[in-house]
């Protein structure tokens, strides 16, 4: 053998394992759901599966529990990705002065973003539950009347602040971004007298739009998903319904397929949501060449 | 900088700390709360400062369910996919990293863009097809799917193996060593900061997986994530849940994941940060 077919034969070999499981459980599995979701599939007739054409589609479009969803869903996650990416960007700036203890604090910051779905739901429902409520009994301190955190005018915005508290498990990323930031930039800045807000405004924020693009992009496909944390938020069994504001999609199709054996119908619910998620995407990746800022346009 | 720094560590710097601590105060401030309330009498309300300590909680939390049982299955699973994914991801990150073929760049690019795919999608089907060919109640989707790999790690092993200088594999070749060799002699030896943190976070999402048992196994054989999500604490005869216990067992069921973090904080730190996300 040659050199080059003796590393092409190594190449091929050493990929292989990842490449046959994506192949079988990735690429297949994705397009047997597609194709699922033109059948009549409900579990039990797999060797009888009639071809029904768009007929689950048209039901996804005219079920009105999914419509609903979906909105709560597109609200949810406009809301959650903006605020976490900037919670996360900020406590990496307020970490990225050189303080003293600076790791403890990332610790701190990043800590919460490990903490299993399970613990921290257990943890939050402390915080929210109705009477005697640890957050009613602050906002008591404050004079402001106690708020049914998990009811029904509250819940999606409990469910965001919990996410939120997990938001600090981009700031390494973002410390990454913060740190490949050049000195000499902030010097010549400050050699014009730029203060600390133009810093941020002309240099900082420009140079992090990179790392921004990458967690508003992971942030949108991430929340478009969740369903865990709704369903357990309220109730105590992966099967139960979630409070009517935070039936995200995920949980309806979830509802469906589980609960109710419309695998061909949940099929088809998964495969609009994932043409939504491209699409975000491709509407994120477009604007781009707008707002985020790439090294190789100053090489040029 | 420095100099404008000292100058205006007076006001600058006590506005940055003020709202360092006030975070902190407010990250830690559940995980507190937790604590406290785990160790209040059953049936009380949650409470801000601990008026009692009831360590027996703990043990409740053992003792009202099957606890031991459900962490031995956690641990079984969380074994199968550290073992087999920390393993093949290292492979496939070594081959785009250090082999070069054509063809490489697309099959890489392959590669990130299934950490853009939605899980949810794949895995119904997947669940369908593993019922048709009887994988449910065993062990394969675990095993197969941690052969796979997992994106974000090939991604993180390419990153380390690429910064190796070129200089050691041909002092290797030139030694007569294969590329196999080479990985596991060379290489390996040198990458225990990337094992670590590859290892780690496989296990800390291993054992925080909700749904996957919950789709292939049988409740017997749940793991503490699954079971802990479906079971509720009460006291035999009553459907009262106890809180407190619950919230202990909560605590006893991050605990593996947060002292992974801690032993491996240097090495997932670094990881993350010098790699980070330019490809």
């Amino acid at each position: 053998m040659t050199e080059k077919s003796r590393r092409i034969a190594a190449f091929y070999l050493m990929i292989s394992p990842w490449f046959i499981i994506f192949v079988t459980l990735g690429l297949f599995p994705l397009l047997y759901g597609l194709y699922l979701s033109f059948t009549n599939y409900y579990g039990f007739n797999m060797n009888n599966l009639k071809m029904i054409g768009w007929h689950n589609y048209d039901l996804v479009f005219s079920d009105s529990d999914a419509m609903y969803a979906l909105g709560r869903t597109l609200y949810f996650t406009a809301i959650n990705v903006p605020l976490g990416t900037a919670l996360a960007l900020g406590l990496a700036i307020l970490l990225n002065r050189s303080i003293r203890g600076g790791g403890v604090y990332r610790t701190i910051f990043y800590l919460p973003s490990l903490v299993p779905v399970i613990s921290t739901i257990l943890m939050w429902k402390i915080m929210f539950s109705g009477n005697g409520g640890i957050l009613n009994a602050i906002l008591n301190v404050f004079g402001i009347d106690a708020v049914n955190w998990l009811g029904y005018d509250h819940a999606t915005t409990s469910l965001i602040i919990m996410t939120l508290w997990g938001a600090g498990g981009g700031i390494l990323i973002n410390l990454a971004g913060l740190k490949g930031i050049p000195k000499d930039l902030y010097e010549a800045a400050s050699i014009d007298g730029a203060g600390a807000f133009q810093n941020f405004r002309r240099i900082t924020l420009p140079l992090m739009t990179p790392i921004i693009f990458f967690n508003v992009l992971m942030g949108i496909i991430g929340s478009l998903q969740v369903y865990l944390q709704p369903i357990l938020l309220n109730g105590s069994e992966l099967l139960a319904r979630p409070i009517q504001p935070n039936y995200l999609y995920v949980v309806h199709a979830f509802q469906q397929i589980f609960a109710s054996q419309r695998f061909a119908y949940g099929m088809a619910l998964l495969w609009v949501l994932f043409v939504v998620i491209l699409a975000l995407s491709i509407v994120v990746f477009l604007t781009s060449k707008y707002w985020v800022y790439y090294e190789t346009d100053r090489e040029r | 900088m420095q100099a404008r720094g000292a100058m205006r560590f007076t006001i600058g710097n006590l506005i940055i700390y003020a709202l360092i601590l006030l975070c902190s105060v407010i990250f830690l401030f559940p995980m507190y709360l937790s604590l406290v309330n785990s160790l209040s009498a059953w049936y009380t309300l949650p409470t801000i400062v601990p008026s009692s300590f009831h360590f027996e909680n703990f043990k409740f939390a053992t003792t009202l369910i099957d606890f031991w049982t459900f962490a031995r299955n956690s641990l079984i699973l969380c074994g199968i996919s550290l073992v087999t994914s920390t393993i093949t991801s290292g492979l496939v990150g070594y081959a785009f990293a250090r082999i070069e073929v054509p063809g490489r760049g697309f099959l890489f690019m392959i590669i990130l863009s299934t950490m853009m795919l939605p899980g949810i999608v794949t895995q119904i089907p997947t669940y369908i097809l593993f019922y048709k060919i009887g994988f449910i109640n065993t062990y394969w989707p675990w095993i197969l799917g941690g052969i796979g790999g997992n994106a974000f790690f090939i991604f993180l092993y390419r990153q380390f193996f690429s910064a190796i200088p070129k200089e050691m594999e041909e002092a290797a070749r030139i030694d007569g060593c294969s590329i196999f060799r080479t990985y596991w002699n060379i290489f390996l030896p040198l990458s225990f900061p990337v094992v670590a943190t590859v290892a780690i976070l496989n296990f800390q999402g291993a054992w925080g997986d909700v749904i996957t048992p919950f789709m292939f196994l049988k409740p017997e054989h749940y793991p503490l994530a699954t079971a802990l999500s479906i079971i509720s604490y009460t006291a035999s005869g009553t459907k009262q849940i106890i809180t407190q216990v619950s919230i202990a067992a909560g605590i006893l069921f991050m605990i593996p994941v947060v002292l992974t973090f801690f032993l491996g904080q240097r090495f997932i730190v670094e990881g993350i940060v010098t790699t980070g996300v330019k490809g």
